[in-house]
């Protein structure tokens, strides 16, 4: 039976991945939009938006033929890979090893790019602009996949991971569209930092369950995973980052 | 552009090959103890409880001191 922490947690996790993904995917869209024209930006997204639904629609069945199991151990090893390298890079970013995510530099580069694209090629701009719009809503569509698929599917709450994505990018879109200009003072890296823990924690717990191991307390002890991961990464913080910044 | 598209998709999950290689190695263990019943089922879990922050810890330290060996030129 799925409990109150689980059903917080699923969509909690989905909804605060996705919502990263969906603000990375509304900068180039953004940026092909105001460079290039709505047309080919828009184009170029619900293009793969569609190629997003085919592949849901194609890969979807299968998942219920994969034993449950097999789906824990597959989902909880990529999670773990996944979530401990959003971890990795948010402990990195804010200790000053890789620079912070910065949506407005994203958004100017890729405005350059457009923009030097355009004076290269006078003709096929609106493709290169859609492929732009098309590749960078693909690409973080596929996270936004992975995600709900990894979050959800091996506890049944496909259907909730998939509310909490969609609410995300709901979320977002309407947003871009009201201010026409990236988020960029969305806590980027306090997101994917909360997000690497959640993921984390999700995967140690189901690579740990698809092993036969019984946890301690649960579902609940998702949220001590997570309390573990959180411990270590606040602690290299705390030792790592007087060092650096000592050095620098 | 299909290239790209899958070394970005690889990119997801593999970063840091050395934080990839210790994931990998942790679960290898832990699924040989699990499935060989060579020990109990709990043993396997405290292994990953264990093993998977210290992965974490050993590459964030790596990527820091690498980092700072390039800042003072060392």
């Amino acid at each position: 039976m799925t409990n109150l922490t689980t059903i917080v947690s699923v969509a909690g996790a989905s909804f605060a991945a996705s919502f990263v993904e969906a603000v990375e995917a509304l900068t180039i869209v953004l940026a092909v939009g105001l460079a290039r024209g709505w047309r080919p930006a828009l184009t170029g997204a619900a293009a793969a938006l569609a190629a997003l639904a085919l592949i849901v629609a194609a890969l979807g069945p299968l998942l219920g033929a994969i034993p449950i199991r097999a789906l824990q151990f597959i989902v909880g090893v990529l999670l773990l890979m996944f979530g401990l390298r959003w971890l990795r890079k948010a402990i990195l970013r804010t200790i000053g090893v890789i620079a912070l995510h910065d949506e407005d530099a994203a958004f100017q580069r890729e405005t350059r790019e457009l923009t030097a694209a355009e004076r290269r090629q006078a003709r096929g701009l609106d493709w290169i602009a859609g492929v732009t719009a098309f590749k960078a809503v693909l690409l973080e569509g596929i996270e936004v996949v992975f995600i709900v698929i990894a979050v959800g599917a091996a506890r049944g709450l496909l259907g909730l991971a998939s509310v909490g994505a969609l609410a995300a990018c709901v979320l977002v879109a309407v947003i871009g569209a009201a201010i026409h200009r990236p988020l960029a003072r969305v806590p980027e890296n306090a997101l994917k930092f909360a997000v690497g823990v959640m993921l984390s924690a999700f995967g140690l717990f189901w690579t740990g369950e698809s092993l036969g191991v019984d946890w301690p307390g649960g579902d609940a002890a998702i949220l001590a995973f997570a309390a573990l991961f959180l411990g270590v990464a606040a602690v290299l913080v705390v030792l790592l980052k007087p060092q650096l910044a000592e050095h620098a | 552009m299909i290239g790209a598209i899958v070394a970005q998709l690889i990119g997801l999950f593999v970063d840091d090959e050395f934080l990839a290689t210790a994931i990998l190695a942790a679960v290898a263990v832990a699924g040989a103890l699990a499935l060989s019943a060579a020990a109990p089922a709990w043993v396997a879990g405290l292994l990953l409880t264990l093993a998977l922050p210290a992965a974490l810890a050993a590459s964030v330290v790596r990527s820091a001191w690498r980092a700072s060996r390039e800042t003072t030129g060392g």
